[in-house]
């Protein structure tokens, strides 16, 4: 009997502890609350869903700094994940908190999705929706008495992807010096030979499936097998605008990432180099999409971020 | 060394395996969904 009792003890504790610390693992925070902030009205105001366009995903959210005695304010653009099909600027919200109480004017702004209700949605559509709303969110900056002079923008996984396609490809048409970039996992290169995760490199009909998707352009296999596909990837191949004047980007990266290539990042990475543009590249060596597995150079990400911001970002 | 000092001791070691798997276990499902490797990086 006493036997008994203790074997269901061990069971018991067994159980306790695996699942114990498998919530707290679920439930930790890589940065130990490093880049959270405690948001009330000292810190800031939050002004959620102005519209920058006539549909539906056409919102974005401004937080605006409570300090108002600057001259002028910094923009950060936050462009949120979810795989160009799903995920929405609240998501964001810690994020813009953060970058609100750093004294930055930051806006999240959700685009038109690719789903089933929008099927002619793709990456260049949503590039182009980012950079519409770029006016409207200066006007909603500058009609709260917030006068913008600079911005940075930013993303995660596919809002790295439209951060990088804005800073890189539409800064010149932009209506305030895009002075950096930063970013985590976003597809940053599209040559079907990086992208062997989804089998593109031995498929042309797969290749041609996901880039005319992406890219808004109906590719046949035999523009992949041509190499005439490049020509429509550019507009949202970030490493075909890199020029010497390129804005300074800190990138970060997971080696083992199953959503989107870490092969496609070299590209990107080769270019910056090649035109002397000032960057960091972080790689998460043990990662995936969520850099779950590397915290440390998850910080050290994000304080390169800091020191960018810092230095770019600051008059 | 009594039979219930052995205990304690086996229940303090099926405690911190229990600890360790758990943990191991969120990490491969996560590696699964979105790629990485059960060891390296974080010390768990």
């Amino acid at each position: 009997m006493k036997t008994l009792k203790w074997g269901l003890l061990y069971t018991a504790a067994f159980l306790a502890a695996f699942v114990g610390s498998a919530l707290l693992k679920l439930n930790s925070d890589p940065t130990h609350g490093k880049y959270n902030t405690r948001w009330d009205e000292t810190i800031g105001k939050a002004y959620t869903d102005l519209p920058y366009g006539e549909g539906a995903a056409n919102k974005f959210d401004l937080y605006v700094p409570a300090d108002k005695s600057q001259d002028a304010y910094g923009l950060v653009v936050y462009l949120h994940a979810g795989g160009f099909t799903s995920g929405d600027k609240a998501g964001d919200a810690e994020m813009l908190e953060w970058l609100c109480s750093k004294g930055y004017v930051a806006a999240g702004i959700n685009y038109t999705l690719f789903t089933e209700e929008n099927p002619d949605a793709s990456v260049y559509s949503q590039s182009e929706e980012i950079k519409a709303a770029m006016p409207y969110v200066v006007a909603a900056a500058e009609k709260l008495g917030y006068k913008l002079d600079r911005m940075a923008i930013a993303g995660g996984s596919a809002g790295g992807c439209l951060a990088l396609i804005y800073a890189y490809r539409d800064a010149d048409t932009s209506p305030l010096p895009v002075r950096m970039v930063f970013e985590a996992v976003g597809p940053g290169s599209f040559h079907v030979e990086d992208w062997g995760i989804f089998g593109l490199d031995q498929s042309p009909e797969a290749a041609a499936g996901l880039f005319s998707v992406m890219s808004g352009q109906a590719l046949t296999p035999e523009d992949i097998t041509s190499g005439a596909y490049l020509d429509a990837v550019k507009p949202i191949s970030a490493d075909r605008w890199v020029t010497k004047d390129t804005v300074p980007s800190v990138l970060c990266y997971g080696a083992h990432d199953k959503m989107q290539p870490f092969a496609a990042s070299k590209p990107l990475v080769a270019a910056l180099e090649k035109n002397g543009v000032d960057y960091r590249y972080f790689v998460a060596e043990h990662s995936g999409h969520g850099l779950q597995n590397d915290n440390k150079v998850y910080m050290e990400y994000l304080d390169a971020v800091v020191e960018y911001l810092d230095k770019y970002m600051k008059d | 060394m009594t039979m219930t000092s052995k205990r304690i001791i086996l229940l303090a070691v099926i405690i911190a395996v229990g600890f360790v798997l758990g943990r191991l276990a969120v990490r491969e499902v996560l590696n699964l969904l979105l790629g990485g490797t059960l060891f390296g990086g974080n010390i768990l």
